[in-house]
């Protein structure tokens, strides 16, 4: 990786990590997105989309109901593109899912961390806030967006360099990067099972997902 | 009203465990309020935005809903502790309405959309189709959401109860239900189309296992964990196995 190509992923990461509560929501977080946009930017679109859709059937399972905590699999994506990135054929995938899955569990902790930081920014001018000056109002909004930003660029860095170490002293040979991979696709597919048993509601909405899995099955082996 | 729209996709910026949204609910609404009595600075104005600070938290694409709301009834000169009310009276309920139409129904029907044309063969298509369909509803909320809170004032709840409302919360859970369980044969196909036989069985056994152990570990530990977990011991067995 040379240096405009990581300016470019931390410049990505930026948008993406903002996006998962702070700024917008308008989706650049999901793996998808973020996962197919770093594999264009790292030169490997094919292994970008792949992390990008295995790491979607994890992100199945989010709910950011309230003030529940969840994994950054934006940035997962990120790091896991740039891990499995020119790798041979989807050798790489495994490994890429394993320091993704990793980065988005340290985005779920570091945005306990920012929260935290807000909730003792809060704190400290309570008696301005409840005065209802503007001035305090718009400091601490604006503080706890760059707290956000530092950590989503700070996680986007280490993403990368967890993706480096992952590529360079990586002990896995041929066979357990296989068996990595067939691990990573098999579990992403069971956890989107469960978090879709979840979403019908259970009752009648298992019928349509049941329905679902019929159609799509008879698609692959029709069409 | 467009600087408030603006400022509304950060309503989440300041998020704290004090005040959850509330400071940047206030940043939000602070447009809104500076034409009441008095101008910036005026009483009615930091009276306002003193109370906009306080503890708030409902569903961030239908906060607009509750603070135009609260704005119009400011302008009104509604009482204080009624405004306050009317802010607590709305977060529950905008908060399950909007969990239901966003989160359990319109993500992943646009997620499920998004996978089966990447898995397709269709990788751009995917991306954007799954950001448009998505964020057609995401922006048509919020916009609605703010317009219609600043029209009605105090009368909001009328907004909730519209028949549109009531029949997408309740085709959201099937809809996202269809549409995922559709897109895991094709993404599943799509995953592991480079393997061998030997290979896709392992896929298959690996998904069997794992929907068994993530009914009972996946709630505890959460998925990533979970996956990382399953990946650990892979990479364990893979060393250790001759």
């Amino acid at each position: 990786m040379d240096t405009p190509m990581v300016a470019m992923l931390l410049a990505w990461g930026l948008v993406v990590g903002m996006d998962l509560v702070s700024v917008g929501q308008v989706m650049a977080n999901r793996p998808l997105v973020a996962g197919s946009v770093a594999g264009l930017i790292l030169g490997d679109p094919v292994s970008g989309m792949m992390v990008g859709v295995i790491l979607e059937l994890f992100a199945l399972e989010v709910l950011p109901l309230g003030a529940s905590r969840y994994p950054d699999y934006g940035l997962g994506a990120i790091a896991g593109a740039a891990t499995a990135s020119g790798s041979p054929g989807i050798l790489g995938i495994g490994l890429g899912i394993g320091v993704a899955l990793l980065v988005a569990w340290l985005g779920e902790v570091s945005m306990s961390a920012v929260r935290r930081f807000n909730s003792s920014d809060v704190r400290r001018r309570r008696e301005r806030l409840d005065r209802g000056d503007v001035g305090t109002i718009t400091r601490v909004h604006l503080r706890g967006l760059l707290r956000d930003a530092i950590r989503a660029v700070g996680l986007a860095a280490a993403g990368l360099l967890l993706a480096q170490l992952a590529r360079r002293w990586s002990p896995v040979d041929l066979e357990t990067a296989v068996l990595v991979t067939i691990v990573a696709i098999g579990i992403a597919l069971a956890t989107a099972v469960h978090a879709a048993v979840r979403l019908s509601g259970g009752g009648r909405g298992v019928g349509w997902l049941a329905t679902g899995i019929v159609a799509g099955t008879l698609w692959v082996v029709l069409l | 009203m467009l600087a408030a729209a603006v400022r509304l996709f950060t309503v989440q910026g300041s998020w704290s465990y004090e005040r959850l949204q509330g400071i940047g609910a206030a940043v939000a609404i602070e447009p809104l309020l500076r034409d009441l009595p008095g101008g910036v600075g005026g009483e009615a104005y930091r009276r306002a935005m003193g109370r906009a600070a306080k503890f708030f938290n409902t569903h961030p694409y239908l906060a607009g809903l509750a603070l135009g709301a609260v704005a119009k009834a400011e302008h009104a000169g509604v009482d204080g502790e009624q405004i306050e009310r009317l802010r607590s009276i709305l977060k529950g309920p905008l908060g399950s309405v909007g969990d239901r139409l966003v989160w359990v129904g319109a993500l992943p029907v646009a997620s499920a959309i998004g996978v089966v044309l990447v898995a397709l063969g269709h990788p751009l298509l995917g991306v954007l189709s799954f950001l448009g369909v998505f964020n057609t509803v995401h922006l048509g909320i919020r916009f609605w959401g703010l317009g219609t809170g600043w029209r009605l004032g105090m009368a909001v709840g009328r907004a909730l109860s519209s028949p549109a409302f009531t029949a997408a919360m309740r085709y959201a859970g099937p809809s996202a239900a269809l549409a995922v369980g559709f897109a895991l044969p094709v993404a599943g196909v799509w995953l592991t189309a480079a393997f061998g036989l030997n290979d896709k069985i392992g896929v298959a056994a690996v998904v069997v296992v794992g929907a068994v152990f993530a009914k009972w570990l996946a709630p505890r530990l959460g998925a990533a964990r979970f996956g990382l977990l399953a990946i650990v011991l892979a990479l364990l067995g893979g060393a250790i196995w001759p």
